[in-house]
């Protein structure tokens, strides 16, 4: 009988239903509630003060972390020689490790001015997990379920003070490892505010990290960072067309890393990004392949 | 606002489930696809209960105000429900003192001298000093105890007194004080659907000459529900009663009803929604677990009986029976029905520590098999949660234990009656006259703190209907000679139990499991 269980078997058998480790989950079947969109403050995280903290941070706990945990390799980064701020750095998105790579793969100068759009009802649902996220990431709360246009107001007064913003169109974390569609948002700000905008393609991250892990994979994958070339918004072009573009510049940028520059563009392989359209185990099976260790003739470290 | 009651489809994204197992607790995984019907959250409480006591006294249902009937020199007896309601008993101020101060303000503004306050318990033990105390109030108690506030006696011959009969020859014999006075006033809570209207003052102030016509199995077989009055055989009965009880004496009824508010405190977390639960909720099952899991039982009971509901107040309604029950009906309803779409294989519930039999008392497995079999399966209105021939699988240890004061007669019929038979009709025909006459069973009634002798029969007449439909009947955690005495099976798991069932129901059932307490009634379409 189960009825003197000891308190450890109880206790784990509590953390295992309530996933300690993890963010709880709700049965699908449960309505959500109808929640306000969330007001968290984050102009804190911008102050001369938030701005020293998130530095400090950045480069003395989240940089070597990254480092210690994964094998970053970050190219591209010529791009941004002569590229004028603010712009909008869009990313694939398959893995938590996307927005710290990205940002400990700038330069000093670049990341220090550089703002994060975080989903709000994932990284600002409790006032902690909110702060840490605008702390460490300069994060900002993005509405993903239709916000009525409450990020993107706030995303403009950021550009408008000079910030770089680092999006992921997508909304959220691929569930296979390949490109989905790309929401408007971002398109649609630079349009707005005629700024540039820089495809990142990260390759790597969903094998170092995929959805549902609470921490990398064991033995430092290698992950790529690789900086696309800049697009700039047409006189009188729609969000819609741009969108459109900032795709194909982001799977340009992934074929360019998965192959060379000239392979990429002469062989157009945008399409790829999305992956081959194939029962769902084999997208997951392709996209998990682990990556090629690059041999370097000459190791940095 | 409050969230009504639903009904969760298990899936891989949730929780273990808590479930009541006796004076202790389990965390079960379901089989995914279960349906688990949860119920509404506790309506908010009326703040002016007074204001609405007040209201409800002087605006009555189809009768004069209150005020308007008490006239000096005129014989009150003021009747309430004893301590089988509510569970868990309430926090002070009880729901019944308060109303019974306001009827009390407006007699003695009135000039009435003669006022007896009765526990109306029919058949049930007598309230001890203390719980009367409890549930009137202090300032009630310190006026009338003992002359004027006193337990019900139904086998004081010298004073019941026969009403008569109904058209289908039901006695109706009440207590005699109650039928020669000027006004009853009864105060009630009514917990669920089955309590008030008709049922109260021709049953809580009657003798078992009268109690017999509608506490036997006929009656009990034809009542699907007993939870749904319109379709209860026993509810028509009092019907009847009532009304020719009513051509005799003025009857003013006072209903109340509560919301679903049963557990406070550091045990909040036992009417919260699993996947809700805080950290602070997870600790607290910990720790709750962990203290009935090594607690003795008498001290489980002790702490448990001290865990008192900070129940809300939705409604009090007066006036002409039948009128204010249709109101008390609709406000129960509002707390606690719950729609459900179709009938399962396997019904799946946790019995928690208290029944209504049970209060400062001693959950005996004749008590567990009513709260089961009897209340848990009859909580619907329609038709039962579970088809004809599924299989209901309960959480319960069924210890063996017996309160030797409060439920003598209980253990003879554990000991000599289950030995030889569980079919409640041969129990009913060869043994309830034995019991309900037996002069020793009496004596400790009217003496002593023990029901009547007849209660066991009731409670095993009250799972008639739930034996007869089932086609298993499963306590996981169950003593397996004690349960097996009472005619069911046990197993160790809850995994154990469906491959068990699935010897009635196949190996694919449809379960559905409910979570209650707080209380629910399903509405099964």
């Amino acid at each position: 009988m189960k009825k003197n269980g000891s308190l450890l078997k109880d206790a784990k058998e509590v953390a295992r239903g309530w996933r300690w480790t993890h963010r709880p989950l709700v049965p699908r079947s449960v309505e959500l509630p109808d929640t306000e969109p969330n007001d968290f403050p984050t102009a804190w995280a911008r102050t001369s003060v938030g701005r020293a903290a998130r530095a400090a941070l950045q480069a003395y706990a989240l940089k070597p972390l990254i480092d210690y945990e994964v094998k970053p390799r970050v190219e591209g980064l010529d791009v941004l020689d002569g590229l004028r701020a603010p712009v909008i750095f869009i990313a694939n998105h398959s893995s938590h490790l996307d927005a710290p790579l990205v940002l400990t793969s700038l330069p000093p100068a670049w990341r220090e001015r550089t703002a994060t759009g975080a989903a709000a009802d994932y990284f600002f649902d409790v006032w902690w997990r909110a702060a840490a996220t605008a702390l460490v990431f300069n994060a900002f709360p993005v509405e993903r379920s239709g916000g009525k246009g409450r990020a993107t107001n706030l995303a403009g007064v950021m550009i408008r003070e000079g910030w770089n913003l680092l999006v992921f169109p997508e909304g959220t974390r691929s569930k296979d490892g390949w490109v989905r569609d790309f929401r408007m948002g971002a398109a649609r700000l630079a349009v707005d505010h005629d700024i540039s905008v820089v495809p990142v393609a990260l390759r790597g991250t969903y094998q170092a990290m995929p959805r549902g892990a609470a921490w990398p994979a064991k033995g430092r994958k290698p992950v790529t960072v690789r900086f696309g070339r800049a697009l700039y918004p047409r006189t009188g072009e729609a969000a819609a067309d741009l969108n459109q573009r900032m795709r194909a510049g982001l799977a340009l940028t992934l074929s360019e890393d998965r192959t060379t520059w000239w392979d990429a563009i002469r062989n157009g392989h945008e399409d790829e990004a999305s992956g081959p359209q194939v029962a769902r185990w084999r997208r997951v099976w392709e996209a998990s392949t682990p990556m090629p260790v690059a041999r370097r003739a000459f190791p940095q470290r | 606002m409050a969230r009504p009651g639903f009904v969760l489809e298990v899936d891989e994204r949730t929780p273990p489930l808590l479930f009541h197992y006796g004076e202790g607790f389990r965390l079960e995984k379901l089989p995914l696809g279960s349906r688990v019907v949860y119920p509404s959250e506790p309506l908010p409480g009326i703040r002016d209960v007074d204001a609405l006591i007040e209201h409800a006294l002087e605006h009555p249902e189809n009768c004069e105000p209150l005020s308007a009937l008490l006239k000096p020199g005129m014989k009150l007896t003021i009747a309430f429900d004893d301590i089988s309601l509510p569970l868990p008993q309430m926090k002070t101020p009880d729901i019944r003192g308060r109303v019974m101060e306001h009827v009390l303000e407006k007699a003695a503004r009135a000039g009435v001298d003669d006022v007896k306050i009765i526990a109306a318990l029919s058949l049930h033990r007598r309230m001890t000093p203390a719980e009367l105390k409890r549930a009137v109030g202090e300032r009630v108690y310190r006026s009338f105890y003992p002359e004027s506030l006193y337990n019900h006696d139904a086998e004081d011959k010298a004073n019941l007194t026969f009403i008569g009969e109904t058209e289908q020859g039901e006695e109706v014999e009440i207590n005699k004080r109650a039928a020669e006075s000027d006004l009853i006033v009864y105060v009630n809570i009514n917990l669920v659907a089955m309590d008030g209207g008709h049922k109260s003052v021709p049953v809580g102030l009657a003798s078992y000459r009268s109690v017999r016509h509608h506490h036997n199995v006929h009656t009990m077989m034809h009542s699907q529900s007993y939870m749904d009055p319109p379709s209860s055989a026993l509810h028509q009965s009092t019907v009847r009663m009532g009304k020719l009880l009513a051509e005799h004496v003025k009857i003013f009824t006072i209903e109340t009803t509560l919301n679903n508010d049963a557990f406070g405190g550091a045990a909040g977390f036992l009417q919260k929604r699993e996947w809700e639960w805080s950290v602070r909720d997870q600790a607290s099952f910990l720790a709750t677990k962990r203290f009935t899991d090594r607690a003795p039982a008498h001290v489980k009971r002790k702490v448990f009986g001290k865990m008192y509901a900070p129940y809300g107040v939705t409604g009090v309604h007066a006036g002409e029976t039948g009128a204010v029950h249709e109101k008390t009906l609709a406000n129960v309803h509002r707390q606690q029905l719950v729609e459900v779409n179709g009938q399962a294989d396997v019904l799946i519930a946790g019995l928690p520590y208290v029944g209504p039999y049970n209060v400062n008392s001693i959950m005996n497995p004749i008590l567990v098999v009513c709260e089961g079999l009897g209340y848990f399966f009859n909580m619907y209105k329609g038709k039962p949660l579970v088809r004809p021939g599924g299989v209901m699988i309960m959480f319960h240890p069924v210890a063996n234990e017996f309160h030797q004061i409060h439920h003598p007669s209980y253990v003879d019929f554990f000991e000599e009656v289950l030995v030889e038979t569980t079919d409640p009709s041969a129990i009913e025909s060869k043994y309830e006259q034995q019991f309900a006459t037996d002069p020793w069973y009496i004596h400790l009634y009217r003496n002593s703190y023990a029901y009547h002798g007849v209660h066991p029969f009731y409670m095993w007449y009250w799972a008639a209907h739930a034996m007869d439909y089932l086609g298993d009947v499963i306590f996981v955690g169950g003593d397996r000679k004690t349960v097996s005495r009472l005619g069911f099976r046990t197993a160790t798991t809850l995994g154990d139990a469906l491959d068990m069932a699935a010897e009635t129901v196949g190996t694919s059932p449809r379960v559905t499991a409910m979570k209650c307490p707080p209380l629910l009634l399903s509405d099964v379409r």
